[in-house]
C-alpha cells in the first residue's frame, strides 16, 4: 500500500485556491519535500503548495485534507484513483471529471461537484451547491459513470445533463431536479423542488420521499416494471435510510418528458 | 472375436454389490460453456423457458451445443427475487456458442411470458446475451447500468423483457460417460434414472440426453462414408453373436449411457461417481450387470475419467 499524507491547511486562503493535480496517484512516490513543492492555483497565479498546506505523513494510502476548505476549488479533480477525505468543508467542483477511487467530503460543498465524473465514488457528508453532476462549460454529457452520494440537501439543476452513474441524495433538492437528464439514475431521500425531469430525454428518477409536482409533459406509466424495480431498488437500498425500504414498496411511474422524446420516467414509490 | 488386451488381462476384477466395474475410463473433450439464469413471474413458467431453449440440444453434432436445465432457483437465489432456472450450455467453440445463446435466448426467453434473463457465471470471456435481442425493442428499449452490470429493457406485450447484455464464456469438459450393462429394459431404465437423480443433485454438470439418458450411444465412424459416427454396435444386445466384438453377454439385454457435460472435469469426475454409486447402491439384483465407460483409446480427448479410480477415490 502506498504512503499516506494529510494537508493540512495553515491559514484561510485571501483568494480562492485551486487544487487540482493534487490526487492520491499524483502523490504516489513522491516525498514531502517535493509535494510541498508542488504548484498550488492562487487567484491568477501559482504558489507552493507549502504556502497553504502543512504536510505530514498520514494514514497509508489516504490523502486527507483537514482544514476549512470552503474557498479551495476543484478537489480530486481528474482524479483517478486512491482514497481522498476531506475533513471539512469544500469548494466548487469537488470530484470533478473524478474517473476511479473514493473521495468523501465531511461537511458541505460548493456548486458543481462530480462534473462529468464517470467513475469511483464521491460521497458529500453535507449539503451541495447547484449543478451537482452536470456538466463543465460547453459540454453536452454531465455525470458519466460512478456513484455519488450526497447526504445533505442539493441546489438547484442537480443532474442536469447527466448521462450515466447513480446519483443519490438524501436531503432535498432544489429546482429541476434532472433537468435535461440523457440517462442515468437519480435517487432522492427529500422533497424534489418545481420542474423536475424537464427536458429529461431517457433516465430513471425516483422519489423515495415525498411526491413531486409532475410537469405536464409527463404521461402516466399503466405498467409497473416489476422485474427492473427490483433489480434498482435493491442496488438502492444499499445505501440505507429513506431508500432502504424500496423494493418493499410498489411504484407509479410517469414517463417523459414526452417533449424530448419521452424515454425518461419519474418512479414514485407507494 | 479379438483377444482382450494385456491390461485387461492383468487388472483384478473390481466388484461392488455384484456389479462389475470395468477397467476403463472414459473420454472427455474441452468445450466452451456458459451458465444463463431465467427468472420468471413463477416457478413454472420459468421451467418452460428452461425447457425451451434447452430443447433439440442434446450433442453438439448435430444440434450445434448441448444444454439442459441445470437446477431449479428459489427467489433468493436470483438477481430479482423471482423463482427461476439455471441453465448450462456446452459447445466446441466460444463462436459457435455465442450463436446459440443468442438464438435460444431470442426465440426461447425473450418469448416466453414474464421472464428475465441474467448471466450466471461472472468470470470468463463476455458474450451477447441481451446486448443484439435489444434490438427487438425498434428504438424503444432502454439500458441501465446497475450495480456496474448493464441491462436492456425491452417493451413487450406483458410488460418488459429484461436481459443483462452480457453473459460470461467460461472453459469446460463435454463427454464424460457411464455405460449402465443391464438385465433388462426395466432395470435398464431404473438404474439410470437412479443414476441420473443423483448426478442432478451436483452444481455444474447437465446430462444433455432425453432424461439425462442416451440409448443410442455411438461409436466413431461408419460404413457409410459420409456419417462420421455411427451404433455402437459392441454395445447393441441385438448384435450379440452378430458383430464380430461385443461388449455383451447373452446376460446383458439392454445397455443405457448417460452423457455429462461439466464446468470442470472434478465435476465431471464427482458426477460419473455420483452416478456409479447409486447404480451400485442397485445392484445386481436390480439388474445392474456391469458399469463401463466410453472411450477412443485415449488418443482423441485430453480429459480421462478411470472408472475404479474415481470410486477409489470415493473410498480414500
Amino acid at each position: 500500500m502506498s504512503r499516506g499524507w494529510t494537508l493540512e491547511l495553515r491559514r484561510p486562503p485571501s483568494l480562492r485556491l485551486d487544487l487540482r493535480g493534487i490526487t492520491p496517484n499524483a502523490l504516489e512516490g513522491l516525498d514531502a519535500a517535493a509535494i510541498e513543492r508542488l504548484p498550488l492555483g492562487e487567484g491568477n497565479r501559482f504558489v507552493p503548495l507549502a504556502e497553504y498546506l502543512r504536510v505530514t505523513p498520514g494514514e497509508a494510502g489516504v490523502l486527507r485534507l483537514v482544514g476549512e476548505f470552503t474557498r479551495v476549488d476543484r478537489i480530486g479533480w481528474a482524479m483517478d484513483g486512491g482514497r481522498l477525505i476531506v475533513e471539512g468543508p469544500a469548494g466548487h467542483h469537488v470530484g470533478t471529471l473524478m474517473r476511479a477511487g473514493e473521495l468523501t467530503v465531511r461537511g458541505n460543498v460548493g456548486h458543481q461537484p462530480g462534473c462529468e465524473m464517470s467513475g469511483g465514488t464521491l460521497v458529500i457528508d453535507g449539503n451541495a451547491g447547484d449543478f451537482v453532476a452536470s456538466t463543465l462549460p460547453g459540454s453536452m454529457d454531465g455525470m458519466r459513470g460512478g456513484t455519488l452520494l450526497v447526504h445533505g440537501q442539493v441546489g438547484a439543476r442537480c443532474g442536469d445533463r447527466m448521462r450515466r452513474g447513480s446519483l443519490v441524495v438524501f436531503g432535498n433538492a432544489g429546482e429541476f431536479l434532472g433537468s435535461r437528464l440523457v440517462a442515468g439514475t437519480i435517487a432522492l431521500g427529500g422533497a424534489a423542488g418545481p420542474h423536475a425531469g424537464h427536458g429529461m430525454r431517457r433516465g430513471s428518477i425516483v422519489f423515495a420521499g415525498d411526491e413531486p409536482v409532475l410537469g405536464p409533459t409527463f404521461v402516466a406509466a399503466v405498467v409497473e416494471p416489476l422485474v427492473f424495480w427490483q433489480l434498482l431498488s435493491r442496488d438502492l437500498a444499499q445505501h440505507g435510510g429513506p431508500f432502504a425500504s424500496l423494493p418493499q414498496r410498489r411504484i407509479a411511474r410517469h414517463l417523459g418528458d414526452v417533449g424530448a422524446g419521452g424515454k425518461g420516467e419519474l418512479i414514485l414509490p407507494a | 472375436m479379438t483377444a482382450p488386451d494385456t491390461a485387461e488381462t492383468l487388472a483384478p476384477p473390481c466388484v461392488r454389490n455384484g456389479v462389475e466395474i470395468d477397467d476403463s475410463f472414459a473420454e472427455a473433450f474441452p468445450m466452451k460453456a456458459t451458465r444463463i439464469l431465467i427468472t420468471a413471474h413463477n416457478l413454472t413458467w420459468a421451467r418452460h423457458a428452461g425447457v425451451t431453449a434447452t430443447g433439440f440440444a442434446t450433442s453438439v453434432i448435430a444440434c450445434g451445443c448441448e444444454a439442459a436445465i441445470e437446477r431449479e432457483l428459489s427467489p433468493d437465489e436470483t438477481p430479482d427475487g423471482r423463482p427461476g432456472v439455471a441453465i448450462l450450455i456446452f459447445s466446441m467453440s466460444g463462436k459457435e456458442l455465442a450463436k446459440q445463446i443468442e438464438r435460444r435466448v431470442g426465440q426461447c426467453v425473450l418469448t416466453c411470458p414474464t421472464t428475465a434473463v441474467y448471466a450466471g457465471i461472472s468470470e470468463g470471456e463476455a458474450v451477447a446475451l441481451g446486448k443484439n435481442l435489444r434490438f427487438f425493442g425498434d428504438g424503444w428499449q432502454i439500458s441501465k447500468v446497475i450495480a456496474g452490470v448493464r441491462y436492456w429493457r425491452v417493451p413487450v406485450m406483458d410488460g418488459e423483457f429484461v436481459a443483462q447484455e452480457n453473459t460470461a464464456v467460461t472453459k469446460a469438459v463435454g463427454g464424460g460417460n457411464l455405460l449402465l450393462l443391464c438385465r433388462d429394459t426395466d432395470s435398464a431404465l431404473a438404474v439410470a434414472e437412479a443414476a441420473v437423480d443423483a448426478m442432478k443433485q451436483l452444481p455444474n454438470v447437465i446430462m444433455p440426453f432425453p432424461g439425462g439418458v442416451v440409448r443410442s450411444g455411438s461409436k466413431v465412424g461408419s460404413k457409410y462414408p459420409a456419417l462420421m459416427a455411427s451404433t455402437n454396435d459392441a454395445f447393441c444386445p441385438a448384435l450379440y453373436g452378430l458383430v464380430r466384438r461385443s461388449e455383451l453377454n447373452p446376460e446383458t439385454r439392454c445397455v443405457m449411457e448417460i452423457v455429462i457435460d461439466g464446468l470442470t472435469d472434478t465435476d465431471v469426475g464427482a458426477a460419473m461417481r455420483a452416478g456409479m454409486q447409486a447404480g451400485i447402491a442397485i445392484g445386481r439384483e436390480g439388474g445392474l450387470l456391469r458399469i463401463s465407460a466410453g472411450n477412443y483409446g485415449g488418443k482423441l480427448g485430453p480429459y480421462h475419467f478411470h472408472l475404479r479410480k474415481l470410486l477409489a477415490e470415493e473410498s480414500a
